[in-house]
């Protein structure tokens, strides 16, 4: 038995079945190299990245492809090794047209790195990240060399362990089987900042993470209480810190952090080993793929080869969703190409997801109880179909994390995340309109 | 160009794309009226044991016409017969058997068949259906039955176990009456009262002790949260004492006589016309239980109904003043938003 501290929980929320015995205890293994690989130039929050190669120029792993467009965007790397046969405009599984680079792979893995930093500064660490191409890899996608240079002092990074969304063990596995690793990134993260306190905090269902974690110096483990949205920044900001973000603030107000796992890997990547972002973990689960697995992927890989990778799909496929079930975006077609953000690729049948008609709010206020940002989905999602975008923003529609906590929960089956994202997007037009 | 990259899982076709979250609990209204259907069971099972098979009857009878009805109304607004059968939920059913239940065997039989139509076309089908309604269908059929049976209200039928063979049941004016009118104390144990034997009273009322396994039953599944309708109870009990006196005697039989009961726990908790927030609720079942005892001490009747068709009809307001804080959300000085209004 492995004692555990007092797991540190956040009020609301809502327990999940986690169903992530599937792939939790699968090591992390590299695809067979796919015959071509589809990049797109738009992976991150952002400006999407300019092409800069032609057609038929030879690439290596990690050759530039696309160059960050502005401060907020981030840089795109070829994956593999061969020569470029297209640029071209592709709607992808998400029905986005992207701009996407084709590369034929030669299957010869030949690879560049940058050159050695001679003098690891804060600065020469952000700049390598910054170069590097290197996103929130926890889902949101926001360049991480912008994160790195806050506008106010920062003394905690809080590493995101909590990996809270049903299905995905990507993290956990990174976190097992790099925990090195993964602390160095951490450190380097930190050094960048100046900050002095690190915090990992970790869902208490991992409790062998939290055990490898209770080992190392320098970084303080808080465990967890299983509960969704627990990955959500604010929410593990104050269940680690116990402090609280004020709405419409960003963690740097309160002086902290937050970085995901894989974020932090792929810094360390970056810096001490010279590699670009070019390859990424992401889980593939369900009930719909033959053997779930917790694979290594390179950036592009079309989905038919991961799924083919993991034995196939059995018959009744019902959804494919890029990420989580919770927050995850259901694949209109086959035809998507693995991104930065994808931490996960699940295939489900009819049996595990939700396929009720909406009826009527029955104003059983389900929505309002457990809303972790405690606000009152109901009123938000009448008025934003009611067009009054003023008064869902008086409800807090600014403020919804986009958890799907209410829905989750919803005898009616409203889609209720549907509507205040709709909201969120009318109410962010009339400001812009405004000014 | 695109159709020669792409290669194709032949098994997977005709995906679905839908918002998030994938997953979502298996609980539907449906589910959540089902359920209230069945926790009302005891209650109904123990009607007939007391009441005789006319009880099983006029249950029928009401359950039937409020089903029907709300079919009716549906296929009048020219809705296709296949959308109406998926789209049942059973909340007519819960509507059906409250109203049966909180009648007499006295009442003529086509009164819960026209307070049932009422209830469901009038207060729930002509404001928009489930989860439109202003008011608690149920309650609104109850005093609708009330009022137009005029000649057997106050007169109830006691329940006797032999009834169910044939054997014709007393009559006589429930115990609240006589408490309410008089301050006397009931001629019943409070076990009885509770048990409801030799009580007079209505169908589903009598026995209170059914009416409580339900409301547990519903509480264990999550579905209602008993704190609220047991501060509405106690507030009743407290208020009647406060009324005559502090006569601490007073206390259990003013909450186990009468329709508090199934009103507090079966119709004040409908979801629909209970405020949105923890701390509205506290405040509307606690307002619920004063208004209750005071008008039962004015009239000198059984006026739950009244009180809480009262109470529904301020639940907007409450919905209007108290909503929740959100998460991080920090105090502005008064001065400062003023600007930011002017602005």
């Amino acid at each position: 038995m492995i004692k555990l501290k007092k797991a540190k929980f956040f009020p609301y929320g809502v327990h999940i079945p986690d169903n992530k015995t599937l792939t939790s205890d699968l090591k992390i293994v590299d695809i067979t190299p796919p015959g071509k690989v589809y990049i797109s130039m738009s992976q991150h929050i952002g400006a999407p990245a300019t092409p800069v190669v032609n057609v038929g120029d030879k690439v290596k792993v990690g050759t530039l492809i696309g160059s960050a467009n502005g401060a907020v965007s981030a840089n795109v790397y070829s994956s593999v090794s061969g020569e470029v046969i297209g640029i071209e405009s592709l709607t992808n599984g998400l029905n986005q047209k992207q701009t996407h680079v084709i590369i034929q792979n030669d299957f010869l893995g030949e690879t560049v790195t940058f050159d050695d930093i001679e003098n690891v500064t804060p600065s020469a660490i952000v700049e390598r990240v910054r170069l590097s191409g290197i996103v929130g890899l926890g889902g949101a996608g926001f360049p991480t060399a912008v994160k790195l240079s806050p506008a106010l002092p920062v003394d905690t990074i809080v590493i995101n362990g909590a990996e809270c969304e049903p299905y995905l063990t990507c993290d956990y596995r990174l976190m097992m089987e790099h925990p090195q690793e993964v602390l160095e990134g951490v450190k380097l993260i930190a050094s960048a900042v100046g900050a002095k306190n690190i915090v990992i905090g970790i869902e208490k269902n991992k409790p062998e993470a939290i055990k490898l974690f209770s080992q190392f110096d320098g970084i303080s483990v808080v465990p967890l209480k299983k509960q969704y949205p627990m990955g959500s920044e604010k929410h593990l900001i104050y269940c680690t810190t116990g402090r609280k973000v004020p709405l419409g603030k960003m963690p740097f107000d309160v002086g902290v952090i937050v970085s995901n796992v894989k974020t932090a890997l792929e810094c360390y990547r970056a810096v001490k080993l010279n590699l670009p972002l070019t390859h990424i973990v992401m889980t593939v689960s369900g009930d719909g793929i033959e053997n779930p697995k917790n694979v290594r992927v390179p950036l592009g890989t079309p989905l038919s080869d991961i799924i083919s990778f993991c034995g196939g799909a059995k018959d009744g496929v019902e959804k494919i969703i890029a990420g989580g079930p919770m927050m995850g975006k259901a694949l209109t077609s086959i035809n998507h190409y693995t991104r930065k953000t994808d931490s996960g690729l699940l295939l489900l049948g009819k049996k595990s997801t939700s396929l009720d008609y909406p009826t009527n709010c029955i104003n059983c206020a389900r929505c309002a109880y457990n809303c972790p940002m405690r606000l009152m989905p109901m009123y938000i999602e009448l008025y934003a179909n009611a067009k009054d975008y003023e008064k869902a923003e008086k409800y807090g529609a600014m403020s919804c994390i986009e958890c799907g906590t209410c829905a989750y929960n919803c005898p009616a089956k409203r889609p209720l995340v549907q509507s205040i994202s709709l909201a969120k997007a009318k109410i962010k037009e009339m400001k812009n309109a405004r000014k | 160009m695109q159709e020669n990259n792409v290669t194709t899982s032949p098994n997977i076709e005709n995906l679905t794309v839908s918002p998030s979250p994938h997953v979502k609990k298996v609980h539907t209204t449906k589910w959540v009226m089902i359920n209230v259907c069945v926790a009302l069971l005891p209650a109904c099972i123990m009607g007939v044991v007391y009441f005789g098979l006319l009880a099983l009857a006029i249950i029928a009878l009401s359950v039937a016409s409020a089903v029907i009805s709300e079919i009716v109304f549906e296929l009048i607004c020219k809705k296709k017969f296949k959308d109406i059968l998926r789209a049942f939920d059973f909340s007519s059913c819960v509507t059906g058997l409250l109203i049966a239940m909180t009648i007499g065997t006295n009442y003529p039989l086509y009164a819960p068949v026209l307070g049932s139509a009422f209830a469901i076309i009038v207060v729930k089908m002509l404001f928009g259906g489930t989860g439109k309604n202003i008011v608690n269908p149920a309650i609104a059929g109850r005093i609708f039955m009330f009022i137009s049976f005029q000649a057997v209200v106050g007169v109830w039928p006691a329940p006797a176990i032999g009834s169910i063979f044939g054997l014709p049941p007393t009559s006589g004016a429930t115990e609240l009456a006589g408490m309410l009118g008089n301050g006397a104390l009931p001629s019943l144990s409070n076990w009885d009262l509770l048990l409801g034997t030799g009580l007079a009273g209505s169908i589903g009322e009598t026995c209170k002790l059914a009416l409580l396994v339900g409301a547990i039953y519903l509480a264990v599944l999550r579905i209602i949260d008993l704190r609220f309708p047991t501060i509405f109870v106690v507030t009743t009990g407290l208020m009647s004492v406060a009324l005559n006196g502090w006569r601490f005697e007073l206390f259990l039989p003013s909450i186990l006589s009468g329709g508090l009961i199934i009103g507090a726990f079966f119709m004040a908790t409908d979801y629909v016309t209970t405020p949105n927030t923890k701390l509205a609720n506290y405040i509307y079942f606690f307002l619920l239980g004063i208004i209750t005892a005071i008008l039962r001490d004015a009239t000198k009747m059984e006026v739950i109904s009244f009180a809480i068709l009262l109470m529904n009809l301020t639940v907007p307001l409450f919905d209007k003043f108290i909503i929740q804080k959100p998460f991080g959300k920090q105090k502005t000085p008064k001065k400062e938003t003023a600007k930011n209004e002017s602005k």
